[in-house]
């Protein structure tokens, strides 16, 4: 009793549940505790060693208290969800390896790989076991995170994953800003210019947008443009993130930052259009169906400004379903980095899983399908919450 | 199986969408010039001509019209001489040629070959083992129908090129990873059994390759990744049906779940099962010439691998891998015409909306 | 009583791709200032897009053709009296013929309107509460700066948008306004307000929605309310309280309602005056009594005798053998456009009548030659003319 009291006195519960309902109170926890992660991992050195990825590692803490604290029981179900959907994944790639013709170490290794590797393979795949001593020795590595070692260059997987990561992201997050900023526009606009030049162009345009293979696009934009250009480079990615908006921030140093930028906008206009294009056509059914309905009509009648009454109404609950097909189709978006890594030699999971293939480095491929399945399954959840936001009628059980 | 109603509106959204008669028209010009391939193809698409004293090596031949210039080094009198060089196009070769001088139109609409039987295939394919696990789980219901579709999950937490990369990779050494298949029209050609008159220039025909490579695996891969997408709508579909008084009072009398499913459950989802592989096709299309872009198909000839090697080229000529990518637009916009055709003529609840 | 809204000939047509239709044809009546006037026809007679037309919110492919809307607003034809004479009449103003800007602006001042059905007529995704708000604030703006309302944007543009995405301060709905839809609330009825102010439509039950719906409709202090079926949609014990609502705010601020129903209880039990509608046409129209004890027009008479009690506020109208006619212009043909279902058709119907003053009064006006000379047996058109 006595403790009790004490920590009630000394910590002011019922502020810090004030501070917890109020929605700024719950953002501000969340980024202090992300920035406490980041000091602590720098500080003490554990960890993951590159800056950006330590950044990125207490941003995800940082996320995940702030999603826990809004989402709360919501949340963990959906998270044990997923982690059956995880475990599915895991157990599909794991059979994989049965489906290979002939024998797996050479099947699954590079072609010039040694006995010893071969070997290595055997020993940590356990060949020789019985299978649900495979399948459990295989379930437990991935429990511990360990992914066991590139079998070219011994470097552990989970490292490798790890540099290449923020390359991925990077470019997939530039790619869905650059469809949102140029769709949502584009579709609105189609939607209240119907049946005009404007509109017959928008969906001209959405059209060929969904039917171009990106990697075709890539190549077009490599061979029309950044020759003509030449403040655009034909590929790779000389600066990341971490440093060319660190270098703006600390030292006001606009080259790295112009470098980054002009990196990014041929791969993310690559990876973006066919996402521009499907998103440009579903707001504009989307607005379409949603001027129909009576509520824009009370919205007229009430005199409301047109801005509002596209932007406020009609836009936001046109994005309500559009945020679940978009779910839908992160497969597409995901599958689509892959190949516009592959085209501008962008440093990101998806070329290190191509180049893994040709090598046949199946420790590497079966890490990067996993990492791929979770980030999926992640994405998944965000979507459902950002839904259920959108949304009153959804409530979150 | 479509109902007279279905027809009649699929006949006045024809009439009324210019852009459905568009679809329409490439994709039938596509579809007979590349299954008749060897009657319009110029020349045969395997055809190299380097070196063969012809007036220029015809490699890096650009379409009629343009011209290239580059820097050829020869060895005259014993000397390196650095000479420049321009090739004028010519209309034999209508979109010009690639490095081992090999005709691009021909090798387009071999190509388009590939492509679209891999894309037909593998949408049936898709469909035949999707559509009976959605109906199956949806008219199920209960536990059956919870199993299935947590595998449907799992199948989407799979990015479909991901998976197919992967497949695909793992399947490359099997034997039966491509298959050849002869080509009849050269067949008979070439054969005495059928008498040439029969056959519009089938002296022309005669020199044209004997078979086509077709990729299995990439098609059976394309498939499956593909499944859940039919199983996930068959099962909408059979939930819905499944509702229905007719069906109901079909159960209470003793028919068997089976027949059920194949007299009223299976019909009534056929439309929405029609549109879907039709969307299906453009989709597989796209799969599959992004793997054999990637090098993964195994053949060699195909939109995807000329892709590849006109980037590789990309500096001595812009046509080879612009026009392959063209083709794979032009058969792609087409279906997806047809596909959007067939959804607003059949699926009234989003009538006129959203349609191009 | 003063005149307040006056409609001469208001013509609205749908140009479809199937062809034209007209949906309201040639419509004349009066409003007097605090009176109910009530609309009464079958479901698909053109109620709706009258209403709609006096709001100037018929959309495309729909289109006012002509008609002029008279309505009374001393402060607006002072303004305009100089640059635009044709358009005023004494304190009364064409809101056809001034410009659309203007005639946007007056949009909830003028008319506002109460829908069917209240579930779909809320934005689903706010609360009621700021949707309420958005309707005082619209007018609270135009007061504050009368010339941003005759502006495209009506003085918030997409600047002030993204702005106020950033900056609550920069919102639309200012916390004066929502304190006024909470007032309204209340003033409706409803219950603790200020808590279902918060609230959004589907937490709502059918009548307490409707409610809110009158609260939002009474937030820009209209000149004219007009109500399109606002009971149709409810149970009835909820329709009557609505409409005793509605009489109530009528009693109270001497609020002018234009009542839309194809219920002729709710006519009889609120009603001053009332206009009948048939294929797009006013085909009659007068005072209670005129239409309920004097009618002329078989439509009317058909009507009234299809309802057993006036007082019963319940029950369809399932009148009249047939059908309302497609108001397809083309297979509308030029006659009694009621001739095929009338029980007293004439062969002189086959001829359009025109409106006629019953009694030398043009208070009470039919379209029907029953106005001016009595059944003739002998004149009958077969009872299979229509048929072949
Ligand atoms: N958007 C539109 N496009 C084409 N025709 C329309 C449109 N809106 C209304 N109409 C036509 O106008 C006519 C009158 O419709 P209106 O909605 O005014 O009828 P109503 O009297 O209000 O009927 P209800 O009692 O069913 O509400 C109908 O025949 C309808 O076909
Ligand atoms: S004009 Fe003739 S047809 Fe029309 S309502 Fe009167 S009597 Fe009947
Ligand atoms: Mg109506």
């Amino acid at each position: 009793m006595a403790t009790k009291t004490a920590t009630s006195d000394v910590i002011p519960w019922d502020k810090i549940d004030m501070l917890l309902r109020h929605r700024t109170g719950r953002v501000l926890l969340a980024a202090i505790t992300a920035l406490l992660v980041y000091v602590v991992l720098s500080g003490t050195g554990i960890g993951p060693e590159e800056t950006s990825t330590r950044i990125i590692l207490s941003m995800v803490v940082g996320c995940l208290l702030w999603a826990h604290l809004v989402y709360g029981a919501w949340l963990v179900k959906r998270e044990l969800q997923g982690l059956f959907v995880i475990w599915g994944v895991v157990t599909v790639v794991f059979f994989l390896r049965f489906l290979t013709p002939g024998d797996p170490t050479i099947a699954l290794t590079p072609p010039d790989a040694s006995t010893d590797v071969r070997e290595q393979l055997a020993r940590r795949l356990g060949l020789d076991e019985p299978l649900y001593v495979q399948y459990a020795d295989y379930i437990w590595n991935l429990v511990t995170l360990d992914m066991g070692r590139s079998l070219r260059t011994q470097v552990p997987v989970m490292d490798l994953i790890l540099i290449r990561l923020p390359a991925t992201i990077e470019l997939a997050v530039a790619a869905t800003l650059v469809a949102m900023v140029i769709a949502i526009p584009l579709g609105v606009i189609s939607a209240r210019r119907r049946h005009k030049p404007a509109d017959y162009s928008a969906t001209l345009f959405s059209l060929v947008g969904i039917s171009t293979p990106n990697f075709w696009l890539g190549i077009m934009l490599i061979l029309y443009v950044a020759v003509t250009v030449d403040f655009l480079p034909t590929g790779g990615r000389s600066i990341g993130f971490a440093a060319a908006w660190g270098g703006l921030l600390m030292e006001g140093d606009f080259d790295g930052i112009s470098r980054w930028f002009a990196q990014l906008i041929l791969p993310a206009i690559t990876l973006g259009t066919f996402f521009t294009a499907l998103l440009t056509r579903l707001t504009r059914s989307g607005m379409l169906e949603e001027i129909g309905k009576a509520y824009f009509k009370a919205c007229q009648a009430k005199g409301l400004p047109e801005t509002i009454i596209l932007y406020k109404h009609v836009l936001r609950n046109t994005l309500i379903p559009i945020i679940t097909v978009l779910g839908l189709q992160l497969g597409t978006l995901i599958g689509g980095a892959v190949i516009t890594e592959f085209v501008f030699a962008w440093p990101g999971l998806g070329r290190f899983l191509i180049n893994s293939i040709h090598s046949r480095d199946w420790m590497v491929i079966q890490g990067i399908i996993i990492i791929i399945g979770i980030g999926f399954v992640v994405i998944n959840i965000a979507v459902d919450a950002a839904y259920a936001y959108l949304d009153p009628r959804v409530e979150l059980r | 199986m479509i109902s007279a109603r279905l027809r009649r509106s699929l006949k006045r959204e024809f009439r009324q969408s210019r852009m459905a008669q568009v679809g329409a028209l490439i994709l039938v010009v596509i579809f007979i010039t590349t299954a008749f391939a060897p009657f319009f193809a110029p020349h045969d698409p395997t055809e190299q001509r380097i070196g063969t004293g012809t007036t220029e090596d015809m490699s890096y031949l650009p379409p009629p019209v343009f011209s290239t210039t580059e820097n050829v080094t020869v060895f005259e009198d014993g000397e390196r001489v650095t000479r420049e060089v321009t090739t004028q196009g010519n209309w034999s070769f209508v979109l010009g040629t690639d490095r081992h001088g090999r005709d691009i139109l021909s090798r387009i609409l071999y190509g388009g070959r590939v492509s679209l039987s891999v894309g037909l295939v593998g949408a049936a394919l898709a469909a035949l083992i999707g559509v009976p696990w959605g109906l199956a789980a949806g008219f199920a219901g209960g536990r059956v129908d919870d199993t299935l579709m947590r595998w449907a999950d799992v199948m989407l937490a799979f990015p479909s090129l991901v998976l197919a990369i992967a497949l695909v990779g793992i399947f490359r050494g099997t034997p039966f990873h491509t298959r050849a298949i002869g080509d009849p029209f050269v067949w008979a050609a070439n054969s005495d059994f059928v008498p040439n008159i029969l056959i519009p220039r089938a002296g022309h025909v005669a020199e044209m390759p004997e078979s086509m490579t077709f990729p299995v695996t990439v098609t059976i891969v394309v498939a499956l990744v593909n499944t859940v997408w039919f199983a996930r709508v068959a099962r909408g579909e059979a939930i819905s049906v499944r509702e229905e008084d007719y069906i109901k009072a079909a159960r209470s009398m003793g028919t068997g779940k089976l027949t059920i499913l194949r007299k009223h459950v299976l019909p009534n989802s056929m439309t929405p099962i029609i549109v879907l592989a039709t969307i299906q096709v453009a989709a597989i299309i796209l799969l599959e010439s992004a793997l054999s872009y990637l090098g993964f198909s195994g053949i060699s000839l195909s939109w995807g691998q000329d892709i590849q090697r006109g980037q590789s080229d990309l500096r001595r000529g812009w046509w080879m891998a612009t026009m392959p990518g063209l083709a794979i637009v032009a058969a792609v916009v087409a279906v997806n015409l047809v596909g959007d055709w067939l959804r607003d003529a059949l699926d009234p609840s989003i009538e006129g909306e959203g349609g191009v | 009583m003063t005149e307040i809204l006056r409609v001469e000939g208001l013509t609205t047509r749908f140009f479809t791709d199937e062809g034209q239709i007209n949906a309201v044809e040639d419509v004349d009546f009066r409003i007097h200032e605090g009176e109910i006037f009530g609309i009464v026809g079958e479901s698909g007679s053109g109620k709706s897009v009258t209403a709609l037309s006096l709001v100037d919110i018929v959309e495309k492919p729909g289109q006012i053709v002509s008609g002029r809307i008279w309505l009374r607003n001393p402060h607006l034809a002072d303004s305009i009296r100089s640059d635009n004479p044709d358009a005023v009449d004494g304190e009364m103003v064409d809101l056809r013929s001034i410009n659309p800007r203007l005639r946007r602006a007056l949009r909830g001042s003028a008319f506002s309107m109460i829908f069917q059905d209240p579930m779909s007529s809320f934005n689903p995704s706010i609360t009621v509460g700021e949707q309420i708000a958005e309707a005082v604030e619209v007018q609270r703006r135009a007061k504050a700066n009368p010339r941003s309302t005759a502006s495209r944007t009506q003085g918030f543009g997409l600047g002030q948008f993204a702005m106020a995405t950033v900056l609550p301060s920069k919102r639309f709905v200012t916390p004066a306004g929502r304190d006024r839809a909470i007032e309204l609330l209340e003033l409706v009825g409803i219950p603790d307000p200020a808590q279902r102010a918060e609230e959004y439509p589907h937490q709502f039950s059918g009548g307490m929605l409707q409610r809110a719906m009158i609260a939002q409709a009474l937030a820009s202090e209209p000149d004219i309310l007009l109500a399109d079926e606002p009971t149709t949609a409810l149970d009835v014990t909820i329709q009557a309280q609505v409409l005793e609502l509605l009489e109530e705010i009528r009693d109270r601020t001497n609020m002018t309602i234009l009542l839309i129903t194809h219920n002729l209880g709710v006519i009889a039990r609120t009603c001053d005056r009332v206009g009948v509608m048939y294929a797009g046409e006013m085909v009659e129209r007068g005072t209670l009594t005129d239409i309920f004890r004097d009618s002329v027009h078989p439509y009317t008479q058909g009507l009234i005798g299809s309802i057993p009690q006036l007082d019963q506020v319940k029950g369809r109208l399932q009148p009249i053998p047939g059908n309302v006619p497609s108001l397809r212009a083309a297979e509308l043909g030029d006659r009694c456009y009621f001739a095929d279902r009338c029980p007293k058709a004439m062969k002189r119907c086959l001829e359009k009548p025109p409106m006629f003053d019953v009694d030398g009064s043009e208070k009470h006006r039919a379209k029907c030659y029953l106005a001016e000379q009595p059944y003739d047996e002998g004149d009958a058109l077969p009872e299979d003319y229509f048929d072949g």
